[in-house]
């Protein structure tokens, strides 16, 4: 025990979350959900009536409060600020692209394989050729 | 003999990027894997939902209902910087020292505010506390259950089955999202290692 290496960890995080009502729902019940002395949640819901600049302003509040260590975000959601995410590098939050009740996961548009799909495509193939 | 020591070097420098790809494509392979697996987890959940609204009747579960007033949440994620490395830690257990450290602050000013038998039968009662506190299981499960009760109280006193159920498909599909977050910094960790080795090959 004495000679059991010292792990550095932080004191517990929260998990945001930017989706649609149902989802939202779900994970509160889950526990996830957080409200500070400003009413400030850790969570927005998105329907018909957000606004893209609503989500912008959410996703940008969340990636840089450091209490927060995962964004969830359905993935038609990042598809509206699509520009934001993908340019969005930072180990931590972590961002996940989730699918939604009306929109199912699409490897195609998550960031991450996004950012990793060179290795595979037929330039990076041809550069190691030559 | 220099000649054949280069050629090891270079052997074993292969071998290590070939490792590095094969980390790589495994990573890109189980975050694949779990991505279908959340997505069934959650159709699960949304079902279970929909059910649940369906019984109960949608005015009854609904955002509305959401509890707006200033409370924590019982179930957060610890990191390890390492990597990173997340941890899942649901329902705010006893086992959690802040959590625990913040009861047995409450709980000591309480125990100050009593007007009870003096100093000293306080401090006695605050150390049994302490120790029972700590030690069972069943605390743990009772305590994770209480805070489940308290969530779903959310939404009524009564609630149906399938919104319980609801509650377990998506804790099931928040553990998987946090094997996903540690299965995405293991994929970009190997990524970065492929294009460093691609990077000196060149």
């Amino acid at each position: 025990m004495a000679n059991k290496p010292q792990i550095r960890t932080s004191s517990s995080a929260l998990i945001a979350m930017i989706a649609d009502e149902d989802t939202i729902t779900g994970f509160l019940l889950a526990g996830v959900g957080n409200v500070d002395l400003r009413r400030k949640t850790n969570y927005l819901i998105v329907d018909s009536k957000t606004t893209v600049k609503q989500i912008e302003e959410a996703f940008k509040e969340f990636t840089t409060r450091e209490d927060i260590a995962i964004v969830l975000i359905s993935q038609y959601v990042a598809n509206m600020i699509r520009f934001l995410v993908d340019s969005y590098n930072k180990p931590i939050p972590a961002i996940l692209e989730i699918p939604s009740k009306d929109h199912p996961y699409d490897p195609a548009h998550d960031s991450v394989l996004s950012r990793v799909k060179y290795l595979f495509s037929t330039e990076s193939v041809a550069s190691g050729r030559r | 003999m220099q000649s054949s020591e280069n050629g090891v070097e270079s052997r074993n420098g292969v071998a290590e990027s070939e490792q590095h790809i094969l980390n790589f494509l495994d990573s890109v392979d189980s975050y694949l894997i779990l991505m279908e697996t959340l997505s069934s987890a959650l159709r699960q959940g949304w079902l279970e939902l929909a059910s649940a609204r369906h019984s109960m009747g949608a005015s009854r579960v609904n955002s509305a209902l959401f509890d707006l007033k200033s409370h924590h949440a019982s179930t957060t994620v610890q990191v390890n910087d390492d990597l990173p490395q997340f941890k899942l830690c649901k329902w705010a257990s006893s086992d959690d020292p802040e959590k625990y450290s913040e009861e047995a602050k409450f709980e000591e000013d309480e125990l100050f505010q009593n007007k009870s038998d003096g100093p000293r039968h306080q401090h006695q009662e605050l150390q049994e506390k302490r120790r029972d506190g700590g030690a069972s299981p069943v605390g743990t499960d009772n305590q994770a259950q209480k805070e489940r009760s308290k969530t779903l109280s959310m939404f009524g006193t009564l609630v149906s089955p399938k919104l319980r159920a609801t509650q377990l498909s998506f804790e099931t599909a928040l553990e998987m999202l946090v094997e996903i977050s540690n299965t995405r910094a293991s994929l970009l960790h190997a990524y970065d290692q492929v294009q460093k080795d691609r990077t000196n090959t060149e």
